[in-house]
């Protein structure tokens, strides 16, 4: 069955207020304590407090602005790692068991030691970031890699191209779509980290501030804060998912 | 030096993969500016030997020569043009693009390539498709566009894999003539693989047939037809109907 997009949107939509109606509707029999889960109508008002007078948005920016840091540094090194093990049999055998070691050890594992070594900074925060996020994408890149048809690389042979050649004109653009995908898994990693090292560190930004809300009993700037990551999430991934079409226009 | 004077050459060439013995004692020789068409049925090995001639295989024993020289890698003087078409173009460039790809290879300067791809495109007849991507072009234009990036290596000798196996009827002749006319300009050596004997009879200067379990040369004849060829009267020609007639025997007694 072929739906329209319009309708798609729609249907969304009516999620979202379904969503919102039982929000209400818990709220309006007090099922859970208004202390601990605010109405719509109060936590959008600290929403609307937040943004419009300003009061959470430097909170959010420094949020949005240590996940991008840490996935666009995580996805420079993916891609280059996972185009050097693409290309390079002799990097595989190097590096391979040793991201095979370190990619299963959870990210929060890593905390202790990112704090151990660069202190209980946002450097620690960018490095778990970093850490995190990185291995959607290198998979992803290793994976593109493999996948390259084998004419492509007879192609390339009968031209004589070096391997720098091969990464750039033949491989990488081969990647791409898979890289993409892993960039999108990759960015909702960051976010979660991204708050997790400010629940940590107390560096300003929007998981600090729903910690802080939380601890005051302020349940609606709590749930303004969680929506706002919500949101962030959501048009990011939108976003990329924009960019995906265009980016790969050639597919279509 | 009359060594030299042959664009391929091979001698005694055998390939096999463990105790599968693909080709045995090949020996061939292509003048320069001829066009050779190598005939065969599936498993004869004839793909084979243009891997090999390419560079991309080398062979167990014997020499692969091109001009003179023993083959030991690809080089940009040889085109291969496969017929696979979609799977031999990028997908994610677009035609003019796919084109640029063996003069970035070949270090052109920029500043130089734009007039070469737009020539090289209007002579495959697609120069108002330098802006589609290969998945946009029908199967005969892929292959108008895989010759077009063939061509732009400027190789000295072309070596054509089925390049016309998976297009129809009208689509192939058309593409044969076109063939015949690039080449010709320039006197490019072609080492032409096919499994059609009209096809070989049609284009060739020479056919070489093989036969197959191991590959070897059953079958060499000069194509004695005027140029240039012309697909109503070449084909009615006496000299092609009495060729074709003892080529079909000939594969016959090969296959029987």
């Amino acid at each position: 069955m072929i739906r329209s997009r319009t309708l798609d949107i729609l249907l969304g939509i009516a999620g979202i207020l379904i969503l919102l109606g039982l929000w209400q509707l818990v709220t309006s029999y007090e099922l859970i304590s208004r202390a601990f889960l605010p109405g719509p109508a109060a936590t959008f008002r600290s929403l609307e407090r937040g943004i419009v007078e300003g009061a959470l948005l430097p909170q959010t920016w420094a949020t949005i602005e240590r996940m991008l840091q840490g996935w666009l540094l995580a996805s420079v090194v993916a891609i280059a790692i996972g185009s050097l093990i693409g290309v390079s049999s002799t990097a595989r055998a190097y590096l391979q068991p040793t991201l095979e070691f370190l990619r299963p050890l959870p990210a929060s594992a890593i905390i202790p030691v990112a704090i151990a070594v660069v202190g209980l900074s946002w450097k620690m925060v960018l490095f778990v970031v970093v850490f995190g996020s990185v291995w959607p994408t290198l998979l992803a890149t290793v994976h593109g890699f493999a996948h390259v048809e084998p004419r492509l690389v007879e192609v390339s042979r009968l031209l004589q191209m070096s391997r720098l050649a091969f990464i750039f004109k033949i491989g990488l653009p081969n990647a791409v779509p898979d890289i993409l995908a892993g960039m999108r898994l990759s960015l909702t990693v960051a976010l979660i980290l991204a708050v997790v090292g400010e629940l940590l560190t107390g560096e300003l930004g929007l998981g600090t501030a729903v910690l802080h809300a939380s601890r005051q009993y302020r349940a609606d700037d709590l749930y303004a804060g969680i929506i706002l990551l919500g949101v962030i999430g959501l048009v990011s991934n939108y976003g990329l998912a924009l960019a995906d079409k265009r980016i790969l226009a050639w597919k279509s | 030096m009359a060594a030299a004077s042959n664009a391929i050459e091979l001698k005694g060439v055998s390939l096999s993969f463990g105790s599968n013995q693909i080709l045995t004692g090949i020996d061939m020789r292509v003048e320069p500016g001829e066009f050779i068409c190598v005939i065969g049925a599936s498993g004869s090995g004839k793909t084979t030997l243009l891997r090999m001639i390419a560079g991309l295989l080398t062979p167990t024993s014997g020499q692969v020569l091109l001009h003179g020289k023993p083959v030991r890698s690809p080089t940009r003087r040889v085109a291969v043009v496969f017929q696979d078409y979609g799977r031999a173009l990028l997908p994610w460039r677009r035609a003019y693009a796919n084109v640029s790809l063996p003069l970035e290879a070949g270090g052109m300067p920029a500043a130089q390539r734009p007039a070469r791809i737009r020539e090289l495109l209007a002579k495959v007849g697609l120069a108002n498709h330098e802006d589609k991507f290969p998945g946009q072009l029908s199967g005969g234009m892929q292959q108008r566009l895989q010759i077009a990036r063939a061509l732009a290596q400027e190789p000295d000798t072309l070596l054509m894999d089925e390049p016309f196996g998976a297009l129809d009827a009208m689509t192939r002749q058309t593409l044969q003539d076109e063939v015949l006319r690039l080449v010709s300009e320039r006197k490019t050596t072609v080492f032409f693989v096919t499994h059609d004997i009209e096809e070989a009879l049609y284009l060739g200067d020479r056919v070489v047939a093989l036969d197959s379990n191991p590959g070897r040369v059953a079958y060499d004849i000069k194509v004695p037809l005027p140029r240039p060829r012309d697909q109503l009267t070449t084909r009615e020609h006496p000299e092609f109907l009495r060729l074709r007639r003892e080529m079909f025997e000939i594969m016959n007694k090969i296959h029987a």
